[in-house]
This record gives C-alpha cells, sequence and structure tokens, in this order.
C-alpha cells in the first residue's frame, strides 16, 4: 500500500517546487547490503520518494529543510540536508518506527501518528516456516492474537482470536483482507473437519500483516470487526533490476508425542481382571481364553502378538518446498511475480498438503494523475485428508485394537480384518473394531482447491492531497472432494461393493471498493486525513454432491461407474452487504492526535426490520515524547498515550438465519415432502460490541528498550444466539438478539535490544490477558458437545459436570461430590455413585488464562539465529475419549492407557483410578475425572542461518545468498498426558454448526498430536 | 472545476448507492422457502404430510434408536450390546444418564414429527377434496398418536403403574410452532391425559381413513389405526378393546400370514439356509403381513438396525443362549438367528437387508394381541385365542397346540417379535422384571431405572418440565 502511495505523493509534491535542490544519496543496511524500497521525505511535506533495487534515490528538496528516511523493519532517521547533497544512510535493524508506515484499513497511517491498537508483523515473521497457513507462524509473536491449530492433520481450520471470543453463534474468526480485499474464509469441507481457505494464500508472498485490535482501528470493517481484522499485503515489486529469489527447504515431520497404551502382557493382565470383577458368565476361565483367543487372530497364546497400533498410524514423514520470485521494474511500471510448489506429508498416514501458488502483482503509473495495477494469486491444492476425529476410520481411532491382536492376521495373511478367513469375505468380527488402516489401504479422500483471488485498482489524483482509488475485487474458490471407499472397508459403510462420494462447492464473492483519501498539512501544524467512500460485496456459494455405491471392481472409482446412486443435491446461499465508511485523523505538531471513523452497514443477513448498522469509533492520542520537556531525552525516547472507544458489530451467522423457513427435502422413499425447517426473527441483525482500549507506547535509552501497553474491555451486547427452545416446540433452537458478554484483558510488548554492534542480541516478550465472562443469556444455558457450556457468570465453553471424587477405598467404585445445598444452605460435599445426582459445577476452563511468546534473535556476522518459545497457561483440556480408553475396560474392551493400571484391586486401596469392571460403567459416565490442565510452553520455532557475505555471493553472480536449519516445535513443556496440549478436536469445533464451534473448545477427542518438523533450506538472490 | 468533479463523484456515489442498496440487501433463499409460502395449496398440504412419514423414518425414531434402546433397557440376557457407544451400553445397564445424547435426540425428533402434523392439520382444508380431507387427517393423526404413545411408554410411568392420571406423562402439544414464546415452555400432561388423547385421535382416525383411504400407497390405513389402538388398550389391560382393535386390524382379506416367518425379512425358506447373506437380499415390498412399515430406500432413511444388528454391519449385538434355549425344536423362527460356534456369537438375521424397510405393524403381532386380548377378557372375539396361537405355530413350522395358556401367548409373542421393540412395553404391562447385567439383580417392571429421563437439555430449555423420578 505504502509503495502505491509514495509515488503520488511525489506527484502531488511537484507543481509546489520553488526554490530547491536535488539531493541523492544510498540507503544501506548495517551489513552494507542496500535497502531497496526505503522512503525518503522531506519532512513536514508530502515530497518523497523510494529507494531503488540498489538502496539508491534522489530527491528535489528546500535547501533547509530535513529528509526522513524510513523503511519497515528499521529505525527512521531524519537528517538535515544543510546543504549537502550526498547522504549514504546506514539504517538500524529496528521493530519500533515511528515513522513506519502502518497498513490500516482503506490506507495507510504512519505509526507516529497511530491511535488504535494494531498488531503487526513482516514477511520475516512468517516467511520460509514448515506450515500450511501464515497463522500458525504468529503463534505467541502478536500480543492479544490467540492461534490454535487443531491438530497435527494438515490444512485443517485453524483458531484465530483477537482478543478473546466474542460471540457464542456468531463465527469468532477476524476478518481476513488481502490487498484490500475481504477473503473468503468459510469452511467449505464437507466433512465435520474444517478446510482452511486460509492456507491458499502463500506465507512467503506476505510482505505485512496488520492486525487490527481495537475499535478505533476496525470500525471502519463495521459489521465484520468485532473479532478483530487481519490485514494482509502481498509483496510488490520495486523499481530498479530485476532480482530473482530462489529458495529451496527440505526436512521431516514428527509427531510430538505418542501416548502409552497397555502393551500385550497388560491388556491381558488387566482384560482378566476386568471380566474376573464383571462375574458370572463373563469369568469363567474357558470364556475368558476363548475371548482372549479371538481378540488374538485365533492362536491359542494370546502373547503371541504385541502391536503397538499408535505406531502404525504415526509415521515420519517429509517436507519440502520451492519459492521462485522476481519483482523490480521502472519507475513507470513495477511488477512482483512468484511461483511456490510446497509438498508436506503428515505425521499420520495417508494424509498429505500439496500447495501449487503463484502471485502476479503489477503497478503501472500510466500519467502524473492516474496509475492502476492488479494483485492477483492462483493456487492450486490438494489434501489428501483424513476423516473427523470421531469417526471410526479416523487413523487414530487404531489405539482402541487391542495389543494381542496381529497387525497381520496368519489366517490370511493380510491386515487384521480384511477378510474374514473362514468366508472369504471382507471382514466380520474380527478385529474387534473396525481396523483403520483398511481405509489406508482402501480407501481415499482427496479434497482439490483452485483458488483465484484478486483485484484491480486504479488511482486518480484529483488535486494536491486528494485521490481517489477504486478497487474491483473477486475471490473464487472452487474446493473438490473425492472420496472412494473399496470393498475392504464395507464393515464401516455397508456392504455396498463400494462407496463412492464427489461434491463440488464454489464460493465465488464480488467486491467493489470506491473511495477518496485526503492528506494534508495546513500551516505546518496541523495534518488531516480523511477517507470517504463505499463498498459493495456479494457473495454465493454453490455446490453440489453424488454419492453412489456398488462399483464393478475398486478399479472404478468414480461415480459413472457406480450402479446405484445413493445420494444427491445441491445448493445455493448467498449475501450482500452494502456499506459507506469515512474516517477523519488529525494531528496538531505531530504530538496531539484526534481521530474518527463510522461505517454504515446494510445486510441481507439482518432481518428486513433492521437492515441496517451504523458503527462509530474516536480515539485520542498524545505524543509525549514530542513535547519540549522530553524532547531529545534519550533515556525516555518515546512516550505516547492513546484511547480509544468505539463500536463494532459481528454478522458471521447463516445468511438466512433471520428467515421463517420450511424445506422441500423431506421426501419419503420417491415422493416428495415438506418440513418445517427454522424459526424466523425479523428483528435480527448484528451482535454489538463497544469496545474500550487505553494504550501506552514507550521507548527508552534512545529504543534500546521500547514496547507497548494496552488495556482493552469489550462488551458485547445483543448477542446473536442460537437459544435452546424447548424441542416440544418441534425446533431446538431460534436466532435472537439476547444476552450479553464482556472480554477484558491486557497485553505487553517489549523488545530490547541487548546488544547492538558486531553481535546483535534482540529480544521480544509479549504476554496477553484474556478474561472472558458471559454476561446473561437471557434464556437457558447453552450446552455444547461433552461438558462444555454456555452459562451467565462463567466463560464461554466452561466444563460444567459433575465434580469426581475419587474411589471409595472399600470398594473401587467411583464417586462423586454431591455438591447439593444442605438445608441450611451449606454446600453438601457428601459423595454418590449415581453421577446422575452430582449437582453440575464449573470444573474447567478452556480459555486460556494468559498467552505469550518471547523471540531472540541474535546476529554475528553472516550468521543469526532465532528462537521463539510460546506459552499457553490457565487453560484445561476434556479428554473426550477418556471413557472409552481410561476407564479400566468399564466401557468395553478397548485398549487402556498404562495409567490404568493404577486401579483399585482390593479394599483398603487408595486410588484414583476405579475397579476395572468389564462393562462395568464404573465412572465411564463424563466428570472432571476426565479433565486436565493443559498449560504448556513449546519452543515453536528455532532458525539458525548463515547469510553468505555480499562480495562471496557476488562472485557467483548472486546478490545474496542464505542457508538455514530450522526446528519446529522442538520442544514441549507439558504436564498434559495426553497426545498434545495444543488440541481441539475437529468433529465440535470445525463444523457448520458455530455454536458449537464456540462452545466446544479444549476438547481432545483421539485427536492428533502436532508435527515436530526439522528443515535445511537455502536462499538465493539474483 | 477541481473541486466539483470529487464532488460530484461522492453525491453519485452515495446517492446512486442508496437507490440501489436496499434492492441489493433483498437476497433470497434458494435451497429454502419462506413459511408463509409453504401452504399455498392442495399439493403442499401433500407434502407436508409425507414429510411426516419422513420423520417418523429417522434413526432416532423408528429409523431403529427407539426400538433398539427400549429393548436393550428391557432386556435380561437375552441379547448382549458389544459395541463401543455409550448410549446403548448405558440402556443395557439400566443406567441411562440424563445426558445421554440419544435420549434427547429421541425426544426432538418426535416432537418435529407432532410439529409437522400439527403443520398439517392446521392446513388440513386446503386439500381439495373431501375426501382428501379426511385422509389427510387420518393420517397426520395416526402419526401423532404413534409418536405420543411411544413417548408415553418411554419417558412416563406405565399405564399400570400407580395412578395414570397423576403420574407426570408428556406434553401435549398440538398446535404447530410459528414462534416460540413464554407458553412454549409447557408442563407435562399426564399419562392419563396423553392416552385420552392418543385413543381420541386414533378413533377419529380410524374412522376418517375408512371414508379417505389414504394418500399414498405408504399411507397408514384404516387396519393401522385398528392395530395401533390394540396395541394402545392392551398397555392399558383394556382387553375387550385390545380384542375387537385387534380383530379389525386384520379384518380384511388384503392381510394375512406370510407362508415364512422369514419372509418378514425378506428371506425365503431357500436362501435362509446358506450361512452367508444372500446377495440382494431386500424388505423394500410390503408383504401381505404388513399392516404399517417403515419404508427405506437407497437414497431415503437409515434402517439403523441393520447397522447395529447385521453381522457383516457392526455386529454390535450379540444374541445370548438365554433366548436361543426358548425355540422348540424345529422352530422355523430359529433359522432368523446364526449358530453360535466356539469363537463366534449368535446373530439375528432379522435386519441383515441393507437399506431393508422396517416392519412396524404385522399381523402376526395383532393375531397375538387378539389372542392375549382375548384370553384374559374370556372372549373371542374374531377367533379363539388357540386358533390364533396356533395359527403363529403353524407358520413357525410347530405342531398345534390343544390347549393355550396366557404363558404360551406370551412365550410366543417374545419368540414372534423378539428384537422390534416390544420388550419394555410388555414386561410393564405384564409386570415382569428384568435383572442388571453387572450384579444379576432383579429389577422390578416399575423400577425408576426402566423410565427414560426426561433429556438434559430439555429440562435445561424447559423450567417448567419436573424430571423422572430416580434421575
Amino acid at each position: 500500500m505504502r509503495n502505491i502511495f509514495t509515488p503520488l505523493l511525489v506527484m502531488a509534491a511537484l507543481p509546489a517546487l520553488a526554490q530547491t535542490q536535488v539531493v541523492n544519496g544510498r540507503v544501506t543496511g548495517t551489513d552494507g547490503s542496500p535497502v531497496p524500497g526505503a522512503t525518503i521525505v522531506e519532512r513536514g511535506t508530502t515530497n518523497g520518494v523510494t529507494s531503488n533495487a540498489d538502496g539508491g534515490f534522489s530527491l528535489s528538496v528546500k535547501p533547509g529543510s530535513t529528509l526522513v528516511i524510513s523503511s519497515v523493519g528499521f529505525a527512521a532517521q531524519t537528517i538535515p540536508v544543510s546543504g549537502r547533497s550526498r547522504f549514504d544512510v546506514v539504517l538500524q535493524n529496528s521493530t519500533t518506527d515511528l515513522a513506519e508506515a502502518v497498513v490500516v484499513g482503506y490506507g495507510t497511517q504512519t505509526k507516529a501518528d497511530l491511535t488504535g491498537s494494531v498488531a503487526q508483523l513482516t514477511s520475516k515473521d512468517v516467511g520460509d516456516q514448515p506450515v500450511q497457513s501464515f497463522e500458525q507462524s504468529i503463534q505467541g509473536k502478536a500480543a492479544g492474537v490467540f492461534i490454535e491449530n487443531s491438530s497435527g492433520k494438515l490444512g485443517q481450520g485453524i483458531r484465530v482470536r483477537v482478543r478473546g471470543v466474542s460471540s457464542i453463534s456468531g463465527s469468532s474468526q477476524p476478518l481476513y483482507v488481502v490487498d484490500g480485499v475481504p477473503v473468503v474464509a468459510d469452511n467449505l469441507s464437507s466433512t465435520t473437519a474444517a478446510t482452511n481457505p486460509i492456507a491458499d494464500i502463500n506465507p512467503n508472498d506476505i510482505e505485512s500483516i496488520s492486525v487490527l485490535k481495537d475499535a478505533s482501528s476496525s470500525a471502519i470493517y463495521g459489521s465484520r470487526a468485532t473479532n478483530g481484522v487481519v490485514l494482509i499485503t502481498t509483496k510488490r515489486g520495486k523499481a530498479g533490476g530485476t532480482r530473482f529469489n530462489v529458495g529451496i527447504q527440505g526436512g521431516f515431520n514428527e509427531p510430538t508425542h505418542k501416548r502409552d497404551f497397555l502393551n500385550s502382557q497388560e491388556y491381558v493382565m488387566l482384560l482378566t481382571e476386568a471380566l474376573v470383577n464383571r462375574g458370572t458368565t463373563f469369568a469363567v476361565p474357558a470364556n475368558i481364553a476363548t475371548r482372549l483367543s479371538g481378540y488374538a487372530g485365533g492362536v491359542a497364546d494370546p502373547l503371541t502378538y504385541d502391536t503397538n497400533w499408535q505406531d502404525q498410524v504415526l509415521q515420519r514423514a517429509g517436507f519440502q518446498q520451492y519459492d521462485l520470485n522476481a519483482s523490480g521494474g521502472t519507475e513507470k511500471t513495477r511488477f512482483y511475480f512468484s511461483g511456490q510448489y510446497s509438498k508436506q506429508k503428515g505425521i499420520i498416514v495417508s494424509n498429505q498438503y500439496e500447495r501449487i501458488a503463484s502471485r502476479f502483482n503489477l503497478d503501472h503509473q500510466a500519467t502524473d494523475r492516474l496509475s492502476f495495477g492488479l494483485n492477483l494469486t492462483a493456487t492450486r491444492s490438494v489434501n489428501n485428508r483424513l476423516p473427523n476425529d470421531n469417526a471410526f476410520s479416523t487413523p487414530m481411532q487404531i489405539v482402541a485394537l487391542a495389543p494381542i491382536t496381529p497387525l497381520i492376521d496368519p489366517r490370511s495373511g493380510q491386515v487384521s480384518g480384511a477378510l474374514d478367513p473362514t468366508t472369504g469375505l471382507p471382514n466380520t468380527g474380527f478385529p474387534f473394531y473396525y481396523n483403520p488402516l483398511l481405509s489406508i489401504q482402501g480407501g481415499s479422500y482427496v479434497t482439490t482447491v483452485y483458488r483465484l483471488l484478486g483485484n484491480v485498482y486504479a488511482q486518480l489524483k484529483l488535486t494536491k492531497g486528494l485521490i481517489f482509488r477504486s478497487e474491483l475485487g473477486t475471490d473464487v474458490l472452487n474446493q473438490n472432494e473425492e472420496q472412494y471407499l473399496g470393498r475392504v472397508t464395507s464393515r464401516n459403510t455397508g456392504n455396498t461393493n463400494g462407496y463412492g462420494f464427489n461434491t463440488n462447492q464454489t464460493n465465488a464473492k464480488v467486491i467493489v471498493n470506491n473511495y477518496f483519501s485526503y492528506k494534508n498539512t495546513f500551516a505546518e501544524n496541523h495534518s488531516l486525513e480523511l477517507t470517504l467512500g463505499t463498498s459493495y460485496e456479494s457473495a454465493r456459494i454453490s455446490g453440489n454432491s453424488v454419492t453412489g455405491t456398488q462399483f464393478a471392481s475398486d478399479s472404478y472409482r468414480t461415480l459413472d461407474n457406480a450402479a446405484q446412486i445413493t445420494a444427491g443435491s445441491s445448493f445455493t446461499t448467498s449475501y450482500a452487504l452494502v456499506s459507506y465508511f469515512a474516517r477523519a485523523a488529525y494531528a496538531f505538531q505531530g504530538k496531539y492526535l484526534v481521530g474518527g471513523s463510522a461505517r454504515l452497514d446494510g445486510s441481507s443477513r439482518f432481518g428486513a426490520e433492521r437492515r441496517y448498522g451504523i458503527f462509530p469509533a474516536g480515539s485520542i492520542g498524545w505524543l509525549i515524547s514530542e513535547e519540549d520537556f522530553l524532547k531529545g531525552n534519550t533515556t525516555l525516547s518515546l512516550l505516547k498515550v492513546r484511547a480509544s472507544l468505539g463500536k463494532t458489530g459481528n454478522q458471521n451467522f447463516g445468511n438466512f438465519a433471520s428467515r421463517n423457513l420450511f424445506a422441500g427435502n423431506a421426501g419419503y422413499a420417491g415422493t416428495p415432502g415438506q418440513r418445517p425447517y427454522q424459526l424466523g426473527n425479523d428483528v435480527l441483525g448484528w451482535e454489538s460490541t463497544v469496545q474500550y482500549d487505553a494504550g501506552l507506547e514507550y521507548g527508552l535509552f534512545n529504543n534500546r528498550i521500547s514496547g507497548e501497553v494496552d488495556i482493552y474491555r469489550k462488551n458485547t451486547t445483543g448477542l446473536l444466539l442460537s437459544q435452546p427452545v424447548p424441542g416440544t416446540s418441534g425446533f431446538s433452537v431460534r436466532n435472537a438478539n439476547v444476552g450479553s458478554l464482556r472480554n477484558q484483558g491486557l497485553e505487553l510488548t517489549l523488545t530490547t535490544r541487548n546488544f547492538v554492534g558486531d553481535f546483535t542480541w534482540t529480544t521480544s516478550v509479549n504476554a496477553s490477558v484474556n478474561q472472558n465472562k458471559i454476561l446473561d443469556l437471557a434464556g437457558p444455558d447453552i450446552l455444547g458437545s461433552f461438558l462444555n457450556r454456555a452459562q451467565a457468570g462463567q466463560p464461554l465453553g466452561e466444563f460444567i459436570g459433575p465434580e469426581y471424587a475419587g474411589v471409595d477405598p472399600a470398594n473401587g467404585n467411583a464417586l462423586y461430590y454431591l455438591n447439593s445445598t444442605n438445608a441450611d444452605g451449606t454446600l453438601n460435599r457428601g459423595t454418590t455413585t449415581n453421577i446422575n445426582l452430582a449437582t453440575n459445577v464449573p470444573i474447567g476452563n478452556p480459555n486460556p488464562r494468559w498467552t505469550g511468546g518471547i523471540t531472540n534473535t541474535f546476529t554475528y556476522k553472516g550468521f543469526d539465529l532465532t528462537a521463539t518459545l510460546i506459552g499457553v497457561f490457565g487453560n484445561q483440556i476434556y479428554d473426550g475419549a477418556a471413557p472409552f480408553f481410561s476407564v479400566g475396560f468399564n466401557n468395553g474392551y478397548d485398549n487402556q492407557t498404562r495409567d490404568q493400571l493404577n486401579r483399585w484391586q482390593k479394599p483398603g486401596d487408595i486410588t484414583n483410578v476405579p475397579k476395572a469392571i468389564y462393562g462395568g460403567g464404573n465412572g465411564t459416565g463424563q466428570s472432571s475425572r476426565f479433565v486436565q490442565n493443559g498449560d504448556y510452553g513449546r519452543l515453536r520455532s528455532v532458525v539458525l542461518g548463515y547469510n553468505l557475505p555480499s562480495s562471496l555471493a557476488k562472485r557467483g553472480f548472486l546478490q545474496s545468498a542464505r542457508l538455514f536449519v530450522q526446528g519446529y516445535n522442538l520442544l514441549t513443556f507439558t504436564k498434559y498426558t495426553g497426545w498434545d496440549p495444543e488440541v481441539s478436536t475437529d468433529y465440535t469445533t470445525g463444523t457448520n454448526n458455530t455454536t458449537s464451534n464456540n462452545i466446544s473448545q479444549g476438547i481432545s477427542f483421539y485427536t492428533a498430536p502436532q508435527a515436530r518438523t526439522y528443515t535445511v533450506g537455502l536462499n538465493l538472490g539474483f | 472545476m477541481k473541486k466539483i468533479v470529487p464532488g460530484l463523484l461522492t453525491a453519485v456515489l452515495l446517492l446512486g448507492g442508496l437507490e440501489s442498496c436496499n434492492n441489493k440487501l433483498n437476497v433470497q433463499p434458494v435451497s429454502y422457502i419462506d413459511t408463509a409460502q409453504a401452504f399455498n395449496n392442495s399439493s403442499d398440504v401433500q407434502a407436508a404430510l409425507v414429510g411426516c412419514y419422513t420423520g417418523l423414518q429417522s434413526a432416532n425414531l423408528y429409523g431403529g434408536y427407539l426400538q433398539f434402546m427400549t429393548d436393550l433397557l428391557a432386556d435380561n440376557g437375552d441379547e448382549s450390546f458389544v459395541g463401543t457407544f455409550t448410549q446403548p451400553q448405558e440402556a443395557q445397564r439400566k443406567a441411562l444418564l440424563i445426558t445421554n445424547s440419544q435420549i434427547s435426540a429421541t425426544w426432538l425428533s418426535a416432537y418435529d414429527v407432532i410439529n409437522r402434523t400439527n403443520n398439517v392439520l392446521a392446513n388440513i382444508n386446503k386439500l381439495d377434496t373431501p375426501a382428501q380431507q379426511a385422509s389427510g387427517e387420518g393420517e397426520a393423526k395416526f402419526i401423532r398418536s404413534l409418536v405420543y404413545f411411544d413417548l408415553v411408554r418411554a419417558y412416563g410411568k406405565a399405564w399400570n403403574d400407580g395412578t395414570p392420571a397423576s403420574n407426570p406423562g408428556v406434553p401435549l402439544v398440538l398446535a404447530p410452532t410459528l414462534t416460540v414464546t413464554a407458553e412454549s415452555n409447557v408442563s407435562r400432561n399426564t399419562v392419563a391425559e396423553v392416552y385420552t388423547q392418543i385413543i381420541t385421535d386414533l378413533t377419529t382416525a380410524e374412522a376418517k381413513l375408512i371414508t379417505g383411504g389414504g394418500l399414498n400407497s405408504f399411507s397408514a390405513t384404516r387396519y393401522a389405526c385398528a392395530a395401533l389402538l390394540a396395541r394402545v388398550y392392551l398397555q392399558q389391560g383394556n382387553y375387550p378393546a385390545a380384542a375387537a382393535a385387534a380383530n379389525r386390524a386384520v379384518s380384511t382379506t388384503s392381510l394375512a400370514l406370510n407362508g415364512f416367518y422369514g419372509a418378514n425379512f425378506g428371506y425365503t425358506t431357500a436362501n435362509v439356509s446358506t450361512s452367508s447373506i444372500p446377495a440382494g437380499l431386500t424388505t423394500n415390498a410390503n408383504t401381505v403381513e404388513d399392516i404399517f412399515a417403515i419404508q427405506v430406500t437407497a437414497q431415503s432413511g437409515t434402517n439403523q438396525l441393520n447397522t447395529f444388528y447385521a453381522r457383516n454391519r457392526r455386529a454390535d449385538v450379540t444374541i445370548q443362549p438365554q433366548f436361543l434355549t426358548l425355540f422348540e425344536a424345529g422352530d422355523s423362527r430359529a433359522l432368523l438367528y446364526t449358530t453360535p460356534t466356539a469363537t463366534t456369537p449368535a446373530y439375528t438375521r432379522k435386519y441383515d437387508a441393507l437399506y431393508g424397510n422396517i416392519k412396524l405393524m404385522r399381523v402376526d403381532e395383532m393375531l397375538l394381541t387378539r389372542a392375549e386380548a382375548n384370553f384374559r377378557a374370556g372372549t373371542t372375539t374374531g377367533a379363539t385365542p388357540l386358533a390364533d396361537v396356533n395359527a403363529i405355530r403353524a407358520r413357525a413350522g410347530l405342531p398345534a397346540l390343544t390347549t393355550v395358556t396366557l404363558a404360551a401367548i406370551l412365550k410366543e409373542r417374545r419368540i414372534e417379535l423378539a428384537f422390534e421393540g416390544f420388550r419394555l412395553g410388555d414386561i410393564k404391562r405384564n409386570m415382569e422384571s428384568t435383572a442388571d447385567p453387572l450384579t444379576n439383580a432383579t429389577i422390578a417392571w416399575n423400577a425408576n431405572r426402566l423410565v427414560f429421563p426426561i433429556p438434559f437439555r430439555e429440562i435445561n430449555a424447559n423450567p417448567n418440565l419436573v424430571q423422572n423420578a430416580g434421575y
């Protein structure tokens, strides 16, 4: 954005030239390499240029003026011209730079003038990381932005929460805007495991990311701003020679952690004990022997095999990525072209993510007044996916199989379950569950996405400082999912001679932005910026699917070969948004700052009686360090206070949530039928959030120590609530704007440059505290999955259920606290074995109390080392699969975790693990027994790089050369005993039911651990 | 000039936008229609009536879970659920949790169907002809009664347990829901009130369907109404009425017993002898024995009983020796069970047909009901109890009895209708007992554990609902 504006500003200044002199020079970094694209501005004016590819610049200025030289990632320098004409400027690396341009909604502002809370990240934070999507790279790097990758499956949905969750039934994901165009972020997955449309953006194309957090910065996005706005700006060409960059990276992934399950000996011992405890015919030794032999593939000795099933589905797998980009151009025409091929194999067998991405960014200056350009990305991704966590066929559910079951059935010579050796037909009853390896052997699920995202713009300078810009953007996402399940999988899907499924969905949107921006300085002291415009957005999702069975053989996998079509559908849904927006920013003497913005949004999603919402915001700031009494003070080199207040909305809910609807999908065996579908609400509208923010920006000792502190409160009212209604109405929910919740918190960032010079050491720390509390639901509690609940007075998603009281030493029964109220009003802490009698009480909070990260960067000569440590603290995790595999066979024969060996065995035993009774249900009810602390610290990434000295590189005709090794998720520090504390099972949080997604946090359910990745890479510039 | 251009542009953009934007915001749903457009004419009402049958077909209701969960709750060792799902396990242990998601899903699906029938009944006058109106009313009331009868039996105390006039049943909702208000927080009607409503509706429905005759080939008939009335009266112990209704249910030449019992489940005497599941096995055509069946096809509905019981599907339910020893030698009904071996338990073959119809009411049930009701009432409405029982036995390939006892009738009933969702109602009205599978302790027919809890989600949503005793 900055680079688009600057040349225009130059033009604007041209007619004003009077008595001038030409200055020229070169901008370099501390390592001597050129800094292209640095901005050189005559202070107090809009007269400026950018440096070319070699860092060179030339500019006409007034003789007595002062130059301000700035570039992203460097400390700005202010140099009086004082009659000189040659300036060779060495810029120091920096993270705090007041002259830096910050991308904001519909424009840019300088950091100094900013009165809102904006977290900024650059290409350095997201480039060259072994992840599929950029969000994964910024966890722990932006205060107030919580990011959670749901599991180690590739290309899956990622939860991004800016300043907490502000909605219960609407989506809580931020609005993503790429080069000015709000992009498609809807999950189009046809399973309950979400896919991530943001992964179509090549992280290596990203120049900068601004996360708009407070109302003053985000309210210009109106009814979509409550969850924060993530503005992504892609790389652009700079005038000068054409530069090529090649990146090659390769490595491998492995699971962060495996869980301990019983081995054969332990399984036989504990299962036998559980069967004996069950009694009756179960305890008869001959029956036990028969059962064990049946599980063990028919052999007499059940200890013949000892299969570690987990090892059969978790693997070490490769990662490779190749990047090539070219950028450059002339003063009139600049370009950035890039291409990427990336292929990552998953830590879970058969999982793979492959992406080919290309980008074309072009800017052209047609006349003094008119410029236009293009941003375009085309991506294809192919994701070999896995079933959701709650499917028998998902690889992780293999841990349920008995270790005494052989991997290869000795009777058939094939994978256990592939064939029934007695009938020769596919699998009946052996092993005791469907073996997920069969779906890997005989099935496939491939999701292919084609994405075209881009916009064209034209920009016209009307008068001095006044620019009109028009943007026409489009985003088309086509997702195809193709599944085939062969005969060998029939136990899971029915004996249908193969099963095929194919769906195509297209999510297409068109956006038109037209706006004026005006920037001027009056009488030296008064600078004013105005933005005024309109936006129209229309989006349509349409799709179809076909399901068929009866294939001639497993070689035929497409649905034209299916003899029976068992299901087919098509659908279309759409919305439109019409908006008007305005912003004004005024600064007096560059130190007293006032800003205001407003947006009027009309949305087709809103009820007929409530079509338009207005979202205003205001802010003030005071740059104290510009006052005379502090100016030039090196101890307190920067001090700025700011405050903002504004209203934002959330309309991230179903397109027709306000309508009373009937559906025609109630046909009966070929006869058409219809049914009531949804209760409507004509006054349904946006959720309103009023956000207060106060911030302090500081710099000490010439900004060797710098940072920001923000404190905020977000009050959300008129929640778009999918309220439970009595089922006796024939409906289970209705949508209404009722209830309220609050997020409040504190964000701290601190950057210290510990060493400067040849050896540099910089430390960046950020920490955020967020408290979420539901104030009022104006109705019943909303139940999520497992024990998650929305309940007034509690944080969203709080686990509310029976409190486990341990094991009765006398008989090994699981006990629960009654937690009822005695007649005298006191709490009854008596216990019961009947979990139905235990009062549901808060037993855990899935929301982290605080999150943060520390990044240390060391450089010495050509070497650099960056290490990021992240932390998530104060949250609990509910192990939803524990009632199956951590209950001492009380739910059946599933293999158990090794901690079950601590079970109660005889009267007097003191333990937390109840008596093992086969199928006994002793302690299997959902309770605090399965809640654990989810605190963790993790060494997220370590990168060690070596940059060839440019003199050496040039000998090889290279501009630059960099070799690096990196590790991702290298170490995890946690007491959590499950697979991985960064967890959120896909089938409760990745669904199209946003109420469930928001409430059902912090659940692990056979959820795959995260990947630990090691890579080696090489970047060459020439 | 310079100042006019931007001014004009602004004006055009802002005003031009305002004018057209209301139109742009008027986006209509495509896959759905406004409720106001749902009942424009006669065929709309007919489609809504079809939607009621589709509701019955739900896996949560007669698609299988209702029969399956109540059978497990009643079972005393005839079958064993060996799967991993906790919901059926809780039912088998007779230790249902109030959060059991299936108990909640069945409740929601049941009232969804009730609301569908209420929509049809509220628009019944839009049907074109009096005959259509009679059919529509009869069918909708039959469907509503069927669902209420199973709701009140599952979620309320048995009719013969204490005082039905004061025992809480389930809320009676008899009008369509167009909006949710405070009045939607309904209270539970008594067991007696629910039964009264059912009998009133079914009596009307039977009469209307004599006039109307049903709108579709799968429609409930006057015989289905009579059959359901027979069930209701039998559950109440009103034996003369039960015998009369059962007699009406079979009083047509279009209904009769199949020659082979297995024909109700897709088998023939020829293919039942093969041990594997015959290719192309189907129950998709109703037989002469079917009074009312849930239609399932590859494209419509789910047969959840196939999913759980069939040995080539989940094989989650094994049939125990206790049940298999009930068969007399030569009973052809035993062919519907696989023979256990040392390593393989027995499975039922009743649900082997993938996408099979689910036979909800059959002639054999009515003969056994007529026999039992006549026997208990000391009457011979339609036929003697001995003749009815012997008809069942003859069809099973068993010798005729010379005298009949209540125990003999009930034994035939237990075998004939096993694993089809009859056990819970039968042990309650016969005041039998069941057993805790963990402790073998006897559980009386009227134990609180044998009543479903009111789902926790429902108590949470509606403060006026009172939980059942014992939960």
